[in-house]
């Protein structure tokens, strides 16, 4: 299975991984916050 | 949610395992005990300034032992180096547990410990992006014109202008190959110690760096040595703290929990993965947790009647985390699958082994 070329920059590049990363991360710890913590802490 | 009475607040019990395996595993990685993202997260998730410092130290010097089990089966290191600092070291630590209890008298020790943490973070930032971008370029070049890279890459030039200072007595640190002024490593030492004692960190933020750019040792020497310098700066930083009051000994605990497992990973980690990786790693941990405990001192600055300001407080400070996490994790899985022989992007073998 190959990698739509799109999203072959988030990969090959060090920047792009580290954009693509961080994307996930923030949106992850956005998620539990709203699922979570909101109205708790 | 559980109720942490000494502290005074309710938090998930999850969440302070999660801040433990984290800082356990971005610990045994890069040899930062993990102080400088603790403190601060733990003040974005409502814990008093203080006791956010008194817990951090605590946890820390129980998870300073295990990382620095690791670190010596693999000869990371160099105990003449270690054993020097030590004086140093708990003197510092004393001065900046002091400074602490008389913010706290003032009631501003939140305050305080997010603009230090912010001015701190965010300079090491900038001077470790500097000589990491060098050292990667350099490692670069090096791969184009077919030389071989090794393990370190050194270019900052003033290990040698530290180690031409002439004061008696010089020592030999052989792991670590480097021969130095004693009160260099003391001077090292009293600094660090003062910010650890302070921040309630282990103060390997800026050990680390300190031991790399002034004393001259590699990267991973400094990573083993700055775990071993821990357990004594966190061990007298943690009977200093409980004796102010300073710490909650559940939430220690809960944190440990997560910090056992993370340190063992992360100390295995090291051995995948080059110098550079390394600074580089620390350098974004440094300016993701700068920029959630800046929103925090915003928040707290403002009356803490903007909420948005605390909702991306902890959306950073969380993510920041999972980040250093998924970062880590990605690393060690290129590099075995460049060490198979499969196929990884064209950035990973200037930063894996």
């Amino acid at each position: 299975m190959s990698t739509p070329k799109a999203l072959r920059w988030f990969v090959d590049s060090m920047v792009g991984y580290w954009v693509l990363l961080l994307v996930i991360s923030l949106g992850a710890a956005a998620v539990i916050y709203e699922v979570w913590f909101k109205g708790r802490m | 949610m559980f109720d942490f009475a000494i502290a005074g607040i309710a938090a998930p019990i999850i969440l302070l395992v999660f801040v433990g395996f984290t800082v356990g595993t971005v610990g045994g990685f890069i040899g930062v005990g993990g102080g400088y993202m603790v403190t601060p997260a733990l003040i974005v998730f409502g814990f008093p300034g203080y006791m956010a410092s008194g817990i951090d130290m605590t946890h820390i010097a129980g998870k300073g032992v295990i990382a620095t089990v690791r670190h010596r089966q693999l000869g990371n290191i160099d105990w003449t180096l270690a054993l020097s600092m030590v004086a140093g070291t708990m003197l510092g630590v004393e001065l900046g547990v002091r400074l602490l209890v008389h913010f706290k008298n003032l009631g501003i020790s939140s305050v305080a410990l997010l603009i230090t943490s912010v001015v701190v973070m965010f300079g090491l930032f900038l001077y470790t992006q500097i000589e990491t971008r060098r050292a990667h370029l350099k490692a670069e070049q090096m791969s184009r014109e077919g030389l071989k890279v090794g393990r370190e890459i050194q270019t900052s030039s003033l290990p040698r202008l530290f180690q031409k200072i002439p004061f008696f007595p010089i020592v030999r640190c052989r792991t670590a190959r480097v021969v130095v002024s004693m009160w260099v490593i003391v001077a090292v030492g009293i600094v660090t110690g003062a910010l650890a004692g302070f921040l309630g960190v282990g103060g390997g933020f800026i050990r680390v760096p300190a031991l790399v750019y002034l004393v001259g040792a590699s990267s991973h020497i400094a990573v083993g040595t700055d775990l071993l310098e821990i357990i004594f700066s966190g061990g007298y930083g943690a009977l200093r703290h409980s004796i102010e009051g300073h710490v909650d000994m559940m939430a220690v605990l809960f944190m440990i929990c997560g910090a056992m497992l993370g340190a063992q990973f992360g100390s295995i980690a090291t051995s995948y993965v080059r110098g550079p990786a390394i600074r580089y790693i620390l350098s974004y941990s440094l300016i993701l947790a700068t920029c959630g405990a800046a929103l925090r001192l915003a928040y707290v600055l403002t009356g803490q009647s903007v909420e948005l300001l605390s909702f991306f407080a902890v959306m950073l400070t969380l993510g920041e985390m999972i980040f250093l996490c998924l970062f880590i994790i990605s690393l060690v899985w290129f590099a075995t699958r460049k060490k198979h022989g499969k196929a990884v992007p064209p950035w990973v073998p200037a930063l894996v082994m």
